[in-house]
């Protein structure tokens, strides 16, 4: 029997929403059947079956010779096999987050969080995570290059450097004119120092800045509100009220880890603290995710909204004369939906009566008069100062804009660029369907590419220099609130790379050509000489932020904004137009603008909202792709303007009627092995495996009128279907059909709000009822000494799966393709379930981490026949490699899924002389896994022998918070804790004495190690 | 015609072939046991090296401390192969001429290291750290037997898992004071036995050598 309501269901899919609970189906464990095999195969298998045993005599007595290596001179300080940590910092977009990098015998093999760094505070997000692949990536460019007949010519350095100083001597003579650099945008001191040198050497050469997915907005819309450009800052542990329009605040934002710890300290309530959130947003978005209460809506409607809301808290709160006339409330057509109305009434209320203790964010794409608008509404609520801060002086004045590219498109179609250096940007790839980039570059006589791939752009130029990865070159970042982080190499470049920095100082003749002297120079006005006094330049790089480097908080003076006038399709209803439906472009929330394409663990880590792994797909929501007439994975052209592609559909509940939102960053046609290559045609590098583009390019749909969103996109439906890897409804916990989900799931994840856990604080306990639980074993173990257990905290879990990934490359978790996951065979040890509750059009979400839950009576255990798995004396389930033939036992009797096997062998192709690069991203502390064995997290096994090792190194006894996690230490909340169960004191002894802890199936008697502390959410009361 | 009648020695194959099938599956098993056995595969491995080092003459007669050379085995997991420079601490003097050390001279002149062949080769996914062992009273010679009288290095145990167990369940076997580690011809004081003072150290120094999986797997 279905013991909740309608109202109250979980469903994982639309799939499973649409069944009813009558419908008692089981869903067949794997996609597709696995055909028997012909005779023709069986024949071949007895075959090898035969030459296998063999071979088995064969086989020499003793394994292969190994060697061993040392030092001619010993390093002073350094033991091999001693990990050593480094402090640096990653940039992205214009905004750097300082990293702690684990050394291992030289090579950087994992990376986590500085705690010291402002944005980072210890957490990191998977790009960080997987920057180490992308460091040792066999596609990388190996070396100098020049375009000659019949393709690209390797050359030597030294070809290169006679080149420059020839040519850019002969520019020096003419102040450089006709030379136009393009670069990304950037925080770093050094570049700009670099730069304002070149522009003195140069004078009239031209820089551009363009950034594919950066907004000017929010730069524009502060000098609209203020006269200048300021930076915002949100102090979310002081807000109680959180309003976010169209803003992913703990996803998608330079500052989002740091920002999501903030907001994870107001969602304790049994310390009192909980915070509410506002979200209102086109699609689903981790801050909705986690929302108290979410409302979907087209970006374009956001406008009217904030005009509305501020109409009315000025009436509310009687804004000051000094701040000028409020807007009108706009008479739109969707704020006449009475739900919306409801809501918004009931948080118009609820930002009022608590002045000074709410924050309202709007979203970086949004026009810039919104977030001049937000800032009034932001003085109206009187948040200035306590939960918005305003810091000076960070942002360039003149923001980069989408048009820094299509002014140099203008410039070199006129013929004033004779030479071109493109600097670590990728425009022939994102440059908007409207600008032919390629063209382009085939009009500069002289075009110089630095990347880090011989790439789209770099392929077409007649110079092309190795990019130095982050971790392989010195530089500076600035975090978000101005705290410079010195970016120190952790390993010689391997392939004779050059960074940014230093590219510029050889072109131009510098007489400091070494990166780290560059630095020193551009940062002697904060850490002083750092030859004649190194003690702060050595504290910085230690630490990993200079120390005062933070920008000053401003107190800027708002003006009076103009009222608005509203186009296109703002005042619109909430239905959708087919024809005229609002197409948002975004950023991947794991391979961002594209760079990162080429980085098979964030290609396969399933986005968190849909599960897509290996694609991009048109995102509609499921009353759209109604009026559409189009379903899951049917293939559509989407058409804006001119331009159109052919594109997949995935409906996605959350999803705002009427709008559709497509992912930037895929459909790459020179991005490597992993990322794909055009296949027909445009085939530019002979070394590639031959394997088509991931996804479709989004960028082509670009032009002057849609950069982030606009209204007017088309969707064709065709008959054709596109098959998509979704991770969805794989590994699910239950296999007894619908009505055992339908009971389950209020069980799996526990949620109650915030008034029903005051009254019954022990909520979770009621949520199933069983008999008294015996067991057919005696306890195996007394778990003397340590008693390892993890909790998991539902209310601070945002979904990011930041954790999949640190999982991924702490444990050396194989990648597996596109047509394995669609087979259910990805080898995540961690995974997240994401559950869906009530209407699909505005869906609440929860997110739940499945790690193994290291049961302690194990049911896995119990089949293994040959001693595979096995109990230790600290509780944890011991999965010996060597030991396991593959019989998948354990695996089916795992109740959790959480087992998975090695059908192949995945490490097969790093044999090849080429790829043999990646084995050093391998974790040399843990085994790599072969073919036909199971596995499964381990809680970071090896981390607790280092860990017990290390204590009785030192002869003191194993400190609580010394061992951790990979999963752990890269959670930007702190949901996941772990630790020893036998010290009462210890933080996961703690937390598994809160009321909300609970344990999966624990009606099962397996009684798991990891734990989960349930959901309290805090909706308005009024909304009840 | 005649039929074929087998003659009458050749019932003497029959039970010729009956004692060869009931005894050929034993001399199998006890072949595979015995040949395939680490103690019978690996134990006296001594593969040549690139210099003819000798572990009586340095250890040995010249007392020098392993320590010296195998400097991080009180750290980390591996005891790590002295680097060219401790060899050049003393051979810049000492033998100076002598071809036998010419590849350290030459690796000193080069920069590139020496390239040793491992004797005691633990499969990649046996993870054993000297450290936790050294720091806990087992002797070097424990393992490696008495490295001080080889003149070329040999596998001295079968370093197989039955072999690492039989310690870690009774300890006592071979435990002795932190300080006499590296002490080749160690003996338990006299009037004593080994179980005896092995016991006791064990108790002190509360070592319980776990025996889970994940010990030595992970």
């Amino acid at each position: 029997m279905p013991s909740m309501n309608e109202e109250k269901r979980y469903w994982r899919s639309l799939a499973e929403h649409a069944t009813s609970p009558q419908q008692d189906e089981a869903r067949p464990e794997f996609e597709a059947p696995l055909a028997p095999p012909t005779q023709q195969e069986r024949r071949h298998f007895l075959k090898l079956s035969a030459a296998s045993v063999a071979l088995a005599g064969a086989a020499g007595c003793r394994w292969q010779e190994d060697h061993l290596l040392p030092h001619t001179q010993q390093p002073e300080g350094v033991v091999p096999g001693i990990p050593r940590y480094f402090m640096t910092a990653m940039e992205l977009g214009g905004a750097g987050v300082g990293l702690k990098v684990k050394s291992y015998d030289g090579r950087p093999i994992k990376i986590d969080g500085n705690p010291a760094h402002p944005d980072s505070l210890g957490g990191s997000d998977a790009r960080h995570q997987a920057a180490v692949l992308g460091l040792y990536d066999p596609d990388r460019s190996r070396g100098f290059s020049t375009l000659a007949e019949g393709g690209r010519k390797p050359a030597s350095e030294n070809e290169f450097r006679g080149f420059a100083r020839e040519h850019f001597s002969a520019l020096q003579a003419q102040k450089g004119r006709g030379l136009a650099v393009l670069a990304g945008e950037s925080s770093s001191p050094s570049l700009a120092d670099m730069k304002a040198r070149w522009q003195a050497r140069f004078p009239e050469a031209r820089w551009f800045e363009y950034e594919p997915v950066s907004s000017p907005n929010e730069r524009l819309g502060s000098r609209l509100a203020f006269g200048k450009v300021v930076r915002t800052r949100l102090i979310l542990e002081k807000a109680k009220v959180i309003v976010s329009l169209d803003a992913d605040i703990l996803g998608s934002r330079p500052d989002s880890l740091a920002l999501a710890r903030a907001w994870s300290k107001g969602r304790q309530p049994e310390a009192g603290k909980m915070s509410r959130s506002y979200v209102f947003e086109s699609s689903l978005s981790e801050t909705g995710a986690v929302a108290d209460h979410r409302f979907s809506l087209r970006a374009e409607h956001i406008k009217p909204l904030a005009a509305y809301l501020d109409a009315e808290l000025s009436r509310r709160l009687a804004a000051p004369a000094a701040l000028g006339a409020a807007q009108s409330a706009p008479s739109a057509k969707f704020l006449e939906d009475p739900e919306l109305r409801k809501l918004l009434t009931a948080m118009i209320a609820d930002l009022a009566i608590q002045p000074g203790a709410s924050v309202v964010v709007v979203g970086a794409t949004q026009p810039p008069e919104v977030h001049a608008l937000v800032h009034r509404i932001n003085a109206v609520l009187r948040n200035v100062g306590t939960t918005v801060q305003y810091l000076e002086g960070l942002d360039s004045s003149e923001p980069s804009a989408p048009e820094a590219l299509r002014t140099l498109n203008e410039e070199i179609a006129s013929g004033r660029v004779q030479t071109l250096l493109v600097l670590d940007s990728n425009p022939v790839y994102t440059a908007p369907g409207d600008i032919d980039f390629s063209a382009a570059l085939a009009k500069v006589p002289r075009t110089i590419c630095a990347s880090l791939y011989v790439d789209e752009t770099a392929s077409l130029c007649s110079w092309h220099v190795p990019l130095a990865h982050f971790l392989e070159a010195w530089g500076d970042v600035r975090a978000s609130d101005g705290t410079i982080s010195i970016q120190q190499p952790l390993i010689a470049p391997l392939y004779g790379g050059k960074s940014a920095i230093e590219i510029l100082a050889m072109l131009s003749g510098d007489e400091l050509p070494w990166g780290l002297q560059i630095v020193q120079r551009a940062l002697a006005p904060v850490v002083g000489n750092a030859a004649a006094d190194p003690r702060l330049w050595r504290k910085s790089l230690h630490d990993g932020i200079v120390p005062g480097t933070a920008a000053a908080p401003d107190h800027p003076v708002l003006r009076p904004i103009a009222s608005f006038e509203y186009a296109g399709g703002a005042l619109s209803g909430l239905e959708a137009e087919p024809g005229q439906l609002e197409l948002v472009l975004a950023p991947d929330p794991k391979i961002y603008d594209g760079r990162f394409a080429n980085n098979g663990w964030l290609m396969e880590l399933p986005d968190w909202a849909t599960k897509l792994t290996w694609d991009n797909a048109l995102l509609v929501s499921p009353k759209t792709a109604q009026v559409l007439g189009v379903t899951d994975s049917t293939l559509v052209t989407l058409s804006m303007e001119t331009e159109s592609v052919s594109v997949p559909v995935l409906v996605a509940p959350g999803q705002a009627t009427g709008s559709v939102k497509l992912y930037l960053g895929y459909g790459r046609t020179a991005g490597g092995s992993v990322a794909g290559r055009a296949l027909a045609g445009g085939s530019v590098h002979g070394e590639w495996d031959d394997q088509a583009s991931v996804g479709v390019n989004a960028y082509r749909l670009r032009s002057k009128r849609l950069w982030d969103f606009a209204r007017g996109a088309n969707v064709k439906p065709t008959t054709e279907k596109y098959r998509m890897a979704t991770t969805q409804d794989k590994h699910t916990i239950d296999r007894i059909g619908k009505f055992g989900t339908d009971d389950r799931l209020p069980m799996l994840v526990r949620e109650a709000s915030l008034t029903e856990y005051e009254e019954h604080p022990d909520f979770v306990k009621h949520a199933v009822h069983h008999p008294p639980l015996l067991s057919l074993w005696k306890d195996p173990v007394k778990y003397e000494g340590h008693r390892w257990g993890m909790s998991i905290d539902l209310n601070k879990c945002t979904g990011c799966s930041n954790c999949v990934v640190a999982c991924q490359a702490e444990n050396n978790v194989p990648t597996v393709g596109k047509d394995r996951v669609y087979m259910g065979r990805e080898m995540h040890w961690l995974r997240i379930d994401r559950y869906f509750k009530g209407d699909p059009e505005q869906p609440e979400v929860v997110n739940q981490p499945i790690p193994c839950q290291q049961c302690e009576h194990a049911p896995c255990e119990q089949v293994c026949p040959v001693g595979a798995t096995s109990h230790s004396h600290e509780g944890l389930n011991d999965m010996t490699y060597n030991r396991c033939i593959g019989t998948r036992y354990c695996s089916n009797n795992c109740p959790y899924k959480v087992r998975k096997f090695n059908f192949f062998n995945f490490h097969e192709d790093l044999k090849e002389e080429k790829n043999k690069v990646q084995q050093m991203v391998y974790n040399p502390e843990v085994t790599v896994r072969f073919r036909g064995v199971m596995e499964k997290c381990t809680y970071c096994v090896q981390r607790i022998q280092e860990g017990k090792f290390r204590a009785s190194r030192e002869n003191r006894p194993l400190r609580d918070g010394e061992v951790t996690t990979a999963c752990q230490d890269s959670c930007p909340t702190q949901a996941i804790v772990f630790g020893d169960l036998n010290d009462p004191n210890s933080q996961v002894s703690q937390r598994k004495a809160n009321q909300r802890d609970y344990s999966l199936l624990e009606e099962l008697n397996v009684r798991p190690r990891t734990t989960y502390l349930a959901l309290v959410r805090n909706p308005n009361p009024e909304l009840g | 015609m005649q039929p074929f009648v087998f003659p009458r020695w050749s019932n003497k194959l029959v039970h010729l072939a009956g004692a060869v099938l009931s005894i050929a599956p034993l001399y199998l098993i006890g072949l595979v046991w015995y040949g395939a056995s680490p103690r019978t595969l690996d134990v006296g491995y001594a593969p040549k090296q690139p210099v003819p080092y000798s572990h009586a003459l340095h250890a040995g007669e010249l007392g020098i401390d392993c320590r010296y050379c195998h400097q991080t085995v009180e750290k980390a997991a591996t005891a790590a192969i002295p680097s060219t420079e401790t060899c050049m601490n003393c051979h810049q003097r000492i033998h100076t001429r002598s071809p036998k050390l010419e590849p350290i001279r030459a690796s000193a002149a080069s920069g590139l290291p020496v390239q040793w062949t491992k004797v005691h080769d633990l499969p990649d996914y046996a993870y054993f750290n000297h450290s936790m062992h050294v720091d806990n009273g087992v002797g070097c010679a424990s393992c490696h037997g008495r490295i001080d009288k080889m003149d070329v290095v040999a596998q001295h145990e079968p370093l197989s898992m039955g072999w690492c167990l039989d310690c870690h369940r009774a300890p006592e076997q071979f435990l002795r004071p932190v300080d006499e580690v590296t002490n080749m011809a160690y003996e338990p004081p006299s009037g004593q036995t080994q179980l005896a003072t092995g016991l006791e150290l064990r108790r002190a120094h509360e070592i319980n050598p776990p025996t889970d999986c994940s010990t030595c797997h992970r």
